[in-house]
């Protein structure tokens, strides 16, 4: 029986040297280790034939054989599994396309949006959307507008009645939240707007992003806080920051906010036209004139707001030359965000 | 507003500051500047030279051949000027140099003579009109001096633009203003002396009926004049500003407003009737006025007019009339500086569509304190360059005269404002330093007093705003606010659209975005009918075009116009998706009703841009739209199973006319329609220049939303092996074999985990008519491993049941 067990060792060891693939191993397996039908089994199940001295050394030989198959066994399979064996496959051409499932992605002014609104989220700020068409009394009068003011030619405003309007800015949402909530509050109101202008830097349709927060004792360093904080997040670079005196009715003090050109860095460029900066986002304090229409009282609450166009963001971040890209629809374009 | 570094420093010191700095001090100030352009920079590389010797051209009578001196050397050209001559200085344009127009001298051969060089006039410089001779510059320059030096040419143009708020800065005298804020110079007056005219014994009458639009009103009269150009510094000047010169007289009053910010206009004052200005608004019978430009403009009864005694000599503030107007016969002019109300020149501009650089002053306001000094300059300058003689008096009524604002300025509230401290003694320095005049009233307290130039100011916030940007918005620090934290409610259609964003595109579609506004036509390519509700439609009043003038009622359109135009561009396999809104009119003076919708389109190839290798030839169908839309349903949590709310049914009364009768499945929640799927129909397609088969589904999202949603609840796994069951099943060829499977699923037998079709066959063997659904059914328990026998049982069950309730029968072959 000794004899068999060892022919047996030798005829595995020599057997499982000539695996070459998983397969093979597992037929191996099967042959002599297998439960069932293995050939070691059908030994072990002799060892009860033998003389009662010379089982538990029969035994003990056996078990050895088996621990030494085993191991062998193992360390064949780990060769296949680390592909050291020198077995291989059948021939795959490893150079040939992928195969998937392709995805779409969102539009680029989605994700801006998106990103923009995200950012303010977690400074706290809640998102509200307002209707697209909107009464003048909302876009104009209540934002420190009124009739046949000046600043109205700023906006190129397509009108549906003398009182009715598309929206030419996201503005109208801070007087209709402001009517109806008491401060502390903290809203960014992302949506499309529409102006009366089109040419190679402007469509009619576009999106902003208008925010504000009011509450006691708000200041202008506030605003100048909360806009280098979403700066620093949106270009994911610290880029400088240039506040600059402007006007805007319903913000005073009002300030254009310029950032350090991201194409050149400030150094000067054709996207920044020579400047080092560029422009791209509006803001002020919230005039008291808006306040008061609300209700509130401006010795003791005061905000800031402050709006962005995201087209123009979405330009600077993905370098797109073209406003007009992204109402084609074109899948190339799409594509590439 | 443009001017020039030349002009500022008429009336303040820019020393220290280059052109580029002064701009950003100004932009900085609120001023943006827009541009800053070198004046005559082609005429650096032009030089000063000296004619030595001037003889005939051998071969041509009108040209001569000229010795010239450029300084370092002397070089022969040729010159056809009437007016060269020896020892005369004049500009040089040597080869390689360009010209302003842009022609590049070359060295040239004329008539077979050499030719080193031009000898230009001044307008081949772009200097002036003057083309009569090469230019005659003064002797005492050395020849090989740079041009642009020589002339003391060298000057730069600022441009601002200008906030609607500013008027003040609408002259260089007010631009000079902001300058010396942060120079610390004086800011030089307009006019040293102010002559006080008393309108006694004028012999002639001014009078103001509306003294509200009109709060102030001065006139004087000049005689003697000689209409003719005005001086080249001045065509200069205003050329550099972008002011046509035309002759002394106008290029005088045009001058004077661009330097003080005042308006002025000149009458012919012998067309004036009995000698008078009256201020008023149109009699009854007034309907018309033709103005200089030739035009004839209609009045309104709030159209503020100057007029002479019987009728209308000009649109106040906005245009002079031509009944007055100056010409060569003029020998004695009315020279007008008025204050008018901003509001009603707006109407009146605005009505007329007649804007001019005076009305634009007028309608964000004239300093009412500016209209005598102005007049002064403009009667200096006329008796200076013109040879007037002014009259010693004239009329200067006032009316409106008010005492100067005094706003309140705490300092506390600054500070809040501001988020820093200002010291007082800074805070004054400032202000003071445009021309405000501070008095303290308490420890905390100023007032502060406005100057009528200021007419934007009125409030403690315009002071806040005045100090923080004088002080520099650059040095207020970056502070974060303070403020109580609060959750914020979500905007669940902002979250479903999310979430459909994230499914759609997992699915290989890509978000479009389309214009709200589309064109009526697209109601008529979309076959709806006559009488649809959605072609009832909110029209703008002033469209850009006809393309963008009603609000969309309908996103497919915007879509297909999509696909027409990938297809242009060679891409004709496409997935596109876009959640927008349509606008469906109320009542006339009511705000619009704004749903929220979403659209999806397929068309092509079912893999999109994948490999070829691997997808080629998988045309997309009608399943793949299906799929696309069970599978976001089913993950926005609105499954279409059995049981569930949301149902997809062909239902001829939801019928689109855009979607192909017979493939167009109405979406459904109870007895909500939210939406349809469908191919779109062919004569669409057609309409829309498309050629290959499209696929769509649109829901409204305003009644998705309202639905409620499946909740994520967790089925325990089953720890037991399944088991299936095949089977096929002959029904008639139209018969819907979908409904088998909710057929399985409507038995509720126990153990069934899922059933699928995985074959639909039609041909032989079969006889025509028929076709063979086969089908498998899976089993499993949560509690035991499921015996032969017990899954026999319920499949004959569930095949028997099946076979009665649709009229099949057992194909053969395959008898469970």
């Amino acid at each position: 029986m000794e004899t068999q067990l060892r022919a047996l060792q030798q005829e595995a060891l020599d057997a499982l040297e000539q695996t070459r693939d998983h397969a093979s191993l597992e037929s191996f397996r099967v042959t002599y280790l297998g439960r069932k039908g293995g050939r070691l089994t059908a030994i072990l199940r002799q060892l009860g034939t033998a003389s009662p001295e010379e089982r538990p050394r029969l035994g003990q030989l056996a078990n050895e054989i088996k621990t030494e198959i085993e191991r062998c066994f193992d360390q064949r399979k780990e060769q296949f599994a680390t592909g050291a064996s020198g077995a291989s496959s059948p021939m795959v051409d490893l150079s040939l396309p992928g195969r998937y499932v392709p995805f779409g992605s969102r539009h680029p002014i989605s994700q801006v949006m998106d990103e923009i609104c995200a950012i303010f989220e977690g400074l706290g700020f809640a998102v509200a959307e307002g209707p697209d068409v909107e009464t003048d009394f909302y876009n104009f009068e209540a934002l420190n507008l009124p009739q046949h003011h000046p600043a109205r030619d700023m906006h190129d405003t397509f009108y549906v009645t003398d009182s009715i309007l598309l929206r030419t800015h996201t503005s109208p949402m801070q007087a209709r939240i402001m009517e109806t909530q008491d401060p502390p509050l903290r809203y960014i109101s992302p949506g499309k707007v529409y102006r009366r202008d089109s040419d190679i830097t402007h469509t009619p349709m576009f999106h902003q992003v208008e925010g504000f927060l009011v509450d006691r004792d708000v200041s202008f360093a506030d605003l100048k806080g909360v806009l280098t904080s979403f700066s620093q997040r949106m270009f994911e670079r610290d880029l400088a920051l240039r506040f600059r005196p402007s006007f805007f009715p319903f913000t005073e003090p009002s300030a254009e906010v310029d950032i350090a050109c991201v194409i050149c860095n400030g150094t000067g460029c054709r996207v920044c036209k020579q400047t080092g900066w560029l422009e791209i986002l509006g803001s002020g304090l919230i005039d008291p004139a808006v306040l008061v229409q609300v209700g509130y009282d401006p010795d003791v609450y005061s905000g800031f707001a402050f709006g962005m166009g995201v087209e123009r963001i979405a330009m600077l971040k993905y370098g797109i030359d073209d406003i007009r890209l992204y109402y084609e629809n074109d899948l190339r374009f799409l594509s590439q965000f | 507003m443009k001017c020039t570094v030349s002009w500022l420093k008429q009336f303040t010191s820019t020393e220290g500051f280059t052109p580029a700095q002064l701009a950003d001090r100004l932009t900085m100030l609120g001023l943006e500047v827009d541009s800053v352009e070198e004046l005559y920079p082609a005429l650096d590389a032009l030089i000063t030279a000296r004619v030595m010797t001037v003889d005939k051209h051998p071969n041509a009578d009108k040209l001569s051949l000229c010795q010239v001196d450029t300084g370092s050397e002397q070089i022969q050209v040729v010159c056809g000027a009437p007016n060269v001559r020896a020892g005369m200085i004049s500009a040089l344009a040597r080869p390689g140099v360009s010209l302003p127009d842009g022609t590049k001298i070359k060295k040239a051969k004329v008539r077979g003579i050499e030719s080193a060089g031009m000898l230009c006039s001044a307008r081949e410089l772009g200097l002036s009109a003057d083309h009569s001779g090469i230019m005659d510059l003064d002797q005492q320059l050395e020849p090989g001096l740079p041009l642009r030096k020589a002339l003391q040419l060298a000057d730069t143009v600022i441009e601002v633009d200008l906030t609607p708020n500013r008027p003040d800065c609408a002259s260089v005298r007010g631009i000079a203003r902001e300058i010396s804020s942060f120079t610390g110079s004086a800011l030089q007056p307009l006019v040293a002396k102010v002559t006080t005219l008393t309108g006694k014994d004028t012999g002639y009458s001014v009078t103001i009926e509306e003294p509200t639009l009109c709060p102030r009103y001065a006139a004087r009269k000049l005689t003697g004049f000689q209409i003719g150009p005005s001086p080249l510094w001045m065509q200069q000047r205003l050329a550099a500003v972008g002011m046509r010169p035309i002759n002394n007289l106008v290029d005088i009053t045009n001058y004077v407003m661009l330097e003080s910010g005042q308006p002025l206009h000149a009458f012919d004052f012998d067309t004036l009737k009995d000698h008078a200005i009256v201020v008023r608004r149109p009699r009854a019978d007034e309907k018309e006025l033709v103005t200089l430009d030739g035009s004839s403009r209609s009045l309104e009864a709030d159209t503020l007019l100057i007029c002479d005694a019987e009728k209308p000599v000009a649109l106040a503030g906005v245009m002079g009339g031509l009944n007055s107007e100056i010409t060569a016969k003029t020998t004695s002019v009315l020279l007008e500086s008025a204050c008018f109300d901003p509001l009603s020149i707006r109407r009146t501009a605005r009505r007329l569509g007649l804007p001019s650089e005076a009305s634009y002053r007028f309608e964000r306001g004239v300093d009412p304190d500016l209209a005598d000094k102005a007049l002064q300059r403009a009667v200096d300058l006329m008796v200076e360059l013109t040879g007037a003689q002014a009259d010693p008096d004239g009329h200067d009524l006032y009316p409106g005269k008010k005492p100067l604002l005094a706003v309140p300025l705490r300092m506390g509230r600054l500070k809040t404002l501001l988020g820093m401290e200002i010291p007082q003694d800074e805070v004054i320095r400032l202000l003071s330093s445009i021309g405000f005049v501070l008095t303290q009233t308490s420890a905390d307290q100023f007032e502060v007093l406005v100057p009528s130039f200021r007419v934007d100011i009125e409030r403690e916030i315009d002071m806040v705003e005045e100090v923080a940007r004088l002080i520099g918005f650059d040095t207020i620090p970056a502070t974060q606010p303070l403020i109580r934290m609060a959750s914020a409610a979500e905007d669940p259609m902002r979250r479903l659209c999310q979430d459909i964003g994230r499914n759609m595109t997992s699915q290989g579609f890509y978000e479009a975005i389309n214009y709200s506004f589309v064109p009526t036509a697209h109601h008529d390519m979309c076959k709806l009918a006559m009488d649809d509700s959605r072609r009832k439609t909110i029209r703008l009043l002033n469209p850009l075009t006809d393309e963008q003038s009603v609000l969309r009622t309908l996103l497919l359109p915007g879509l297909l116009e999509n696909i027409h135009r990938n297809n242009n561009f060679q891409r004709s396999d496409i997935r596109l998706y876009e959640t927008g809104k349509i606008f469906l009119p109320k009542g006339k003076e009511e705000l619009p009703q704004e749903r929220m919708q979403l659209c999806a389109v397929l068309s092509g190839q079912r893999y999109p841009a994948a490999a070829p290798l691997y997808f080629a030839g998988q045309k997309s169908e009608f399943a793949d739209i299906k799929g696309a839309l069970l599978q976001l349903l089913w993950h926005l949590g609105y499954p279409v199973n059995q049981g569930s709310s949301v149902s997809l049914k062909v239902d001829s009364s939801a019928q689109q006319p855009y979607a192909m009768a017979g493939s167009c499945l109405a979406i459904h929640a109870g007895p909500t329609l939210l939406g349809c799927l469908g191919a779109v129909d062919q004569a669409v397609l057609k309409a829309f220049a498309i050629k290959q088969p499209v696929y769509f589904f649109e829901i409204d999202l305003e009644q998705l939303l309202s639905l409620p949603r499946r909740e994520k609840q967790f089925t325990p796994l089953s720890r037991y092996p399944s088991t299936s069951r095949d089977i096929s099943l002959l029904v008639p060829e139209s018969f819907a074999a979908g409904d088998l499977l909710s057929g399985i699923l409507a038995q509720n037998q126990k153990y069934v985990e899922a059933a699928d079709i995985f074959d639909v066959y039609q041909g032989v063997p079969l006889s025509s008519g028929e076709k063979s659904v086969s089908l498998s059914i899976t089993y499993r328990s949560l509690d035991s491993t499921l015996d032969d026998a017990s899954v026999d049982k319920i499949h004959n069950k569930i095949v028997r049941a099946l076979m009665q309730q649709f009229n099949a029968r057992y194909r053969e072959g395959f008898d469970a």
